[in-house]
């Protein structure tokens, strides 16, 4: 056994995805963290307080990681939902009763829409009572709040696919709301609608909405915020005296000037 | 160009750079002592390894949750079967629950507009970098956020049960601050000498006015007695409004969910349960 995992290791294409071995050195654990996609995004190293639970409960990862885990299950389901106001509710019907593991990768892709929604707002909730917001963070608590708003309408546009009562009142209820805007009420709701009554034309409307634009503006917003953690000092460490700016702040443009 | 060069050694350049600018000693540590939260340590494995265990323990209970409780699917969409009452998704209840108290235009666009634009606010009010990365700030914090939780709550409540229980005299069973204000202004222009009240005017007084006037007086208030009662800054007083924000949101959201039945009246979350089925 040793022997064939030591040959699979020594292999060409091993060692072109695993360019070092187990990361059990400084230095290694250094490389793994500096070549790794994902794991860039972490400093190499992390002040002790950062690993506590405690401090942030990881409602940030979470809020990603249910991201993912919506786009893996929400692939799965576009393998068979199909968009029109005819075969809409029998697909859904068709994925729960047919298809293998259908009913339970709708049932993640529906409880991991509400546990998104949950976490994400509490994860605006941990970074407002520890501080977090605070300078040189306030522009990523600004990108903040419109991925939580984006939050609420990727998990409101998904309401209405399975075009069953449930979808068709709740979007009812919801374009009613936005139809009250002032000035520019009914062309709000037109433009929701795709008409004048929710139909094929709001239907498509909500899944390329859901599944396309939404999800792309969710990415674009993602990476600017990840990368505003890592550009504004990553995770906030206390402050306990108010330093006139901390260093590096404003940029360091105005220094080089 | 460095092209030539192997990627592993470009690497590994890069790492004996970040060491030697990073590591007071680079002599094998292999585990970081328990005391000092300042200590860095290697993002692998101590950070990586909670994040990987946080990942598959959620994943395992979401799962469960999956195996065991079925989304809902209701009967086909009919656009001539209108449900009572027709719900939006629970986290948008606390917005219905609003558009039964003011005008809508008011509760379903302006006042979410108007939190989105006041949340984004926050760091421009609050600019001090004292307090960054503690929970609650000050020893006063977490009263303040209890009491502001508390506050909030009784006022919320006791709005939804007056405005459900204060009935309109005389008239065919109305109830509701709004319709009172209705009532009462419509009587004195009856009365004479009040020409100017006309329908638009008592709509804006009873749906925008006083709805604005009770909405701006709750954190209003409460950032004077939060003032008052705990000599707060600046960041003290935000943690009692973001609060109110929060305690608002909460409790219009468990209202609107769990207790608005048939009419959107209120009842206990069983008969709202019989109701929906």
């Amino acid at each position: 056994m040793g022997a064939i995992i030591r040959w699979v290791k020594s292999t060409r294409l091993f060692r072109s995805i695993y360019r070092e071995g187990y990361p059990t050195t400084p230095r290694t654990r250094v490389a793994v963290i500096l070549n790794s996609l994902a794991l860039h995004l972490h400093p190499v190293r992390v002040p002790r307080r950062a690993t506590r639970v405690t401090y942030t409960w990881g409602l940030g990862g979470l809020s990603v990681y249910m991201f993912v885990l919506l786009t893996i299950t929400g692939v799965f389901l576009m393998w068979y939902y199909i968009p029109s106001t005819q075969d809409a509710y029998w697909s859904i019907r068709f994925i729960e009763s047919e298809v293998t593991f259908g009913q339970f990768m709708r049932n993640l892709h529906r409880w991991a829409a509400h546990g998104m929604v949950i976490i994400v707002f509490l994860h605006m909730c941990r970074v407002f009572y520890t501080g977090a917001y605070k300078p040189p963070r306030e522009f990523n608590w600004v990108i903040g709040v419109a991925l939580l708003t984006i939050t609420f309408l990727l998990s409101f546009t998904g309401y209405l696919l399975p075009w069953d009562q449930l979808a068709y009142w709740a979007i009812t209820v919801g374009t009613n709301m936005g139809g009250a805007t002032p000035f520019i009420g009914d062309q709000v709701r037109r433009m929701l609608l795709g008409g004048l009554d929710i139909g094929q034309a709001t239907l498509v409307r909500w899944y390329t909405l859901h599944v396309i634009f939404l999800p792309l503006l969710t990415i674009v917003l993602m990476s600017l915020h990840f990368w505003r953690v890592r550009k504004d000092g990553n995770i906030s460490t206390p402050v306990l005296e108010d330093e006139p700016e901390p260093p590096g702040y404003p940029p360091v443009i105005e220094q080089e000037g | 160009m460095t092209t030539a060069q192997p990627q592993e050694d470009r690497a590994a350049s890069r790492v004996a750079v970040l060491e030697s600018a990073a590591a007071p000693s680079p002599a094998a540590r292999p585990r970081p002592s328990q005391e000092n939260p300042d200590e860095k340590v290697h993002t692998w494995p101590y950070l990586v390894r909670i994040e990987f265990v946080g990942a598959l323990l959620y994943l395992f209970l979401l799962s469960l949750m999956s195996v065991f409780v079925d989304a809902p699917l209701a009967s086909l969409a009919n656009p001539d079967v209108t449900p009572n009452p027709a719900k939006a998704p629970w986290y948008f209840l606390g917005l219905q629950e609003l558009l039964l108290h003011m005008d809508k235009a008011l509760a379903g666009v302006i006042v979410p507009g108007a939190v989105l634009v006041l949340l984004a606010a926050i760091p421009y009010v609050d600019h001090r970098r004292k307090g960054t990365g503690i929970w609650f700030y000050s020893p006063k914090g977490v009263p303040i956020a209890l009491f502001s939780f508390a506050y909030t709550s009784v006022w919320n409540v006791g709005l939804i049960l007056v405005d459900q229980f204060l009935m309109v005299p005389g008239e065919q069973g109305g109830h509701g601050i709004g319709p009172i204000i209705r009532y009462w202004l419509h009587s004195l222009r009856q009365g004479g000498g009040y020409g100017f009240l006309t329908d638009s005017v008592v709509n804006g007084i009873a749906g925008w006015i006083v709805p604005i006037f009770i909405m701006l007086l709750i954190p209003t208030s409460l950032a004077l007695i939060v003032r008052r009662r705990w000599q707060a800054d600046t960041r003290e007083v935000l943690i009692g409004l973001f609060t109110f924000f929060v305690a608002s949101f909460v409790v219009l959201t468990v209202v609107g969910t769990a207790f608005r039945g048939e009419g959107m009246n209120l009842m206990w979350p069983w008969q709202v349960k019989q109701a929906n089925h």
